[in-house]
């Protein structure tokens, strides 16, 4: 395992494509939580100017709250889409230099190459989980005290939930790249799908009162997407009494599961028969 | 006996209507140069495919070393199938650590077959700044890598420059000079004819032929010869040892022999029988048109 690592690590190490992705991923990443304070305002204050009594300020970067927001806002489609874009060119360049039957012919089985790209996969939402839980942290540091930090209430269910969203959603990715095998479509059709057709499908389905339960619920991108399904704002809990999420529900958790299970599954299978 | 490194029996692929391998049987023994020869389209790359486990066989089986195929047993052999395959964005040395990973081997004979190749000096190169002849020679070099007990080779020269061969030529000749057992595949007969000890010929995925590079070479010798009194020659040669058919043109006997004829004998031998030659030459046909004649005669 170790040694299947390593050799991933070679192939991205120097790799300039993957770097830029990556760190875009992270401007977008901080931009979105940092600057979703000041237009959730904005937007309150343009609805204020119609109020008799305005609403007052909404604060999202306190404890415990801060968790949940970040979250939300890490797994907004967006921003989502860069991790699952640099998988898609990870698998999809190994069909295009042909490395993978060069990795083949060399002494790798087939289950070891498909492995090494599944450890990649778990080892970056590690460390991008990992990641996003440390600025959620400081976030909530330097705007609340420690004393209401609520790591394990909060913190960990949310955090836990935001890498099952990234997880999944990268073998989503990866899915889509080892079946289709070219980068060019391989994005398209998985940008297409994410951004564009998972959103008209959710628009032809929003009937009122029904749009929780629909079949949207269970459409794998959504899924993924929906596990920490909005923001906290305390002016919603305090003033209307409305709390729209507690936790992160182990039920919705099982869906992108059980996609990505069914994914893996099947991309083995393929691996077995078909010739490289 | 020599020890085998390779049992191919029945192996047999079709894609789609189209047999690409038909009931495909040869075995290669330790320190051959074992060369697969036939045109485009005969099969060559589906049975090295085959041979490393990236196509599935319909029927029939392989050995390597004695034992069914695994990913240890592609360990011990360097393969280049087709063309060079690396991450172009990667420098040569990366490209060659992780063939070095995959295969469990140590990164200290790098360096070393980095020189044998000719591409110390760009080592720290991305592999996509490499000119063809370049990227031909580090997937050569990377076949070496760790000293394999077997070296496959599916058209290593195809589309380089006469220098190019020349150098691949120089370092496949270097591995079997250190008893390493080499598999080529090649269109080219010159090359096998050149490189190789023992060939298979192959085409639209049936043998045709196969035997020892010498052997074929020594069947299809043959002699011309002309003198003033032709029906003294034709009498007088029928009688040399070895002597099995003869045709004639333009005045021109060619003979053919069972055997090796030396011209040199030959000369003397019908100088004894009061014959001075007007013409004598020594006519051994290449493998190329012997190879021809034999796709000719499967037709």
């Amino acid at each position: 395992m170790i040694k299947l690592l390593k050799i991933e690590f070679k192939k991205i190490r120097t790799y300039k494509v993957f770097w830029i992705l990556t760190g875009l991923y992270f401007v977008f990443l901080a931009a979105g939580i940092l600057l979703a304070e000041f237009m959730i305002n904005n937007m309150v204050n343009g609805v204020n100017r119609r109020m008799p009594i305005p609403f007052p300020h909404v604060a999202i970067y306190y404890f415990p709250d801060v968790w949940q927001n970040v979250a939300f806002f890490a797994s907004i489609r967006y921003v989502l889409i860069f991790p699952a874009i640099i998988m898609i060119i990870l698998i999809t360049n190994e069909f295009t230099f042909k490395t993978i039957r060069q990795n083949v012919i060399n002494g790798m089985s087939k289950t070891e190459f498909l492995a090494s790209k599944l450890l990649i996969i778990l080892l970056m939402a590690v460390i991008m989980s990992i990641v996003l839980a440390a600025g959620a942290f400081f976030i909530g540091l330097s705007h609340s005290g420690l004393s209401e930090v609520n790591f394990f209430s909060q913190g960990i269910p949310f955090m836990v939930g935001f890498f099952i969203s990234l997880l999944c959603y990268m073998v989503y990715a990866f899915f889509c790249g080892f079946i289709l095998r070219n980068t060019g479509l391989s994005i398209a059709i998985f940008t297409l799908y994410s951004l564009i057709i998972e959103p008209v499908i959710y628009f032809i389905f929003r009937a009122p009162f029904m749009f929780k339960n629909t079949i949207y619920t269970y459409l794998p991108v959504n899924s993924v997407i929906r596990l920490t399904e909005y923001p906290a704002i305390p002016m919603l809990k305090k003033i209307m009494g409305v709390n729209l999420q507690e936790h992160v529900s182990l039920t919705a958790c099982l869906i992108p599961i059980a996609y990505s299970a069914v994914m893996i599954v099947t991309v083995f299978l393929i691996m077995k028969r078909k010739d490289l | 006996m020599a020890e085998p490194i390779l049992n191919v029996e029945n192996l047999s692929k079709s894609f789609g209507k189209i047999k690409a391998v038909n009931q495909l049987s040869f075995e290669v023994t330790k320190g051959q140069v074992f060369g697969i020869l036939g045109p485009n389209g005969s099969g060559k790359t589906t049975t090295l495919s085959m041979l490393l486990d990236l196509i599935q066989p319909d029927s029939g089986g392989f050995q390597w070393f004695g034992q069914p195929p695994s990913k240890g047993s592609r360990k011990r052999i360097g393969s280049v199938i087709e063309s060079p395959n690396f991450f172009p964005y990667l420098d040569a040395v990366t490209n060659l650590k992780i063939v070095a990973d995959i295969k469990d081997k140590p990164y200290n004979d790098i360096a070393d077959i980095l020189q044998v190749a000719g591409l110390y000096e760009r080592r720290l190169s991305k592999f996509k700044t490499f000119s063809f002849g370049m990227r031909q020679r580090l997937a050569v070099a990377s076949a070496m890598l760790g000293s394999p007990e077997v070296l496959i080779l599916d058209e290593p020269t195809n589309g380089l420059d006469p220098q190019g061969i020349a150098q691949i030529r120089d370092i496949i000749a270097m591995v079997a000079s250190r008893g390493s057992t080499i598999l080529l595949a090649s269109h080219l007969l010159d090359e096998v004819q050149k490189i190789c000890n023992y060939v298979v010929v192959l085409r639209k995925g049936v043998m045709l032929f196969s035997g020892n590079v010498k052997e074929v070479l020594a069947v299809s010798d043959s002699i011309e010869l002309a003198a003033s009194d032709k029906q003294e020659l034709v009498t007088a040669i029928s009688e040399y040892p070895g002597f099995s058919s003869l045709t004639e043109s333009d005045g021109i006997i060619q003979v053919h022999f069972s055997q090796p004829a030396d011209t040199a004998a030959i000369n003397s031998f019908l100088s004894q029988k009061g014959i001075i030659l007007s013409h004598l030459a020594d006519k051994k046909r290449s493998l190329e048109q012997h190879f021809l004649e034999l796709l000719q005669d499967n037709k």
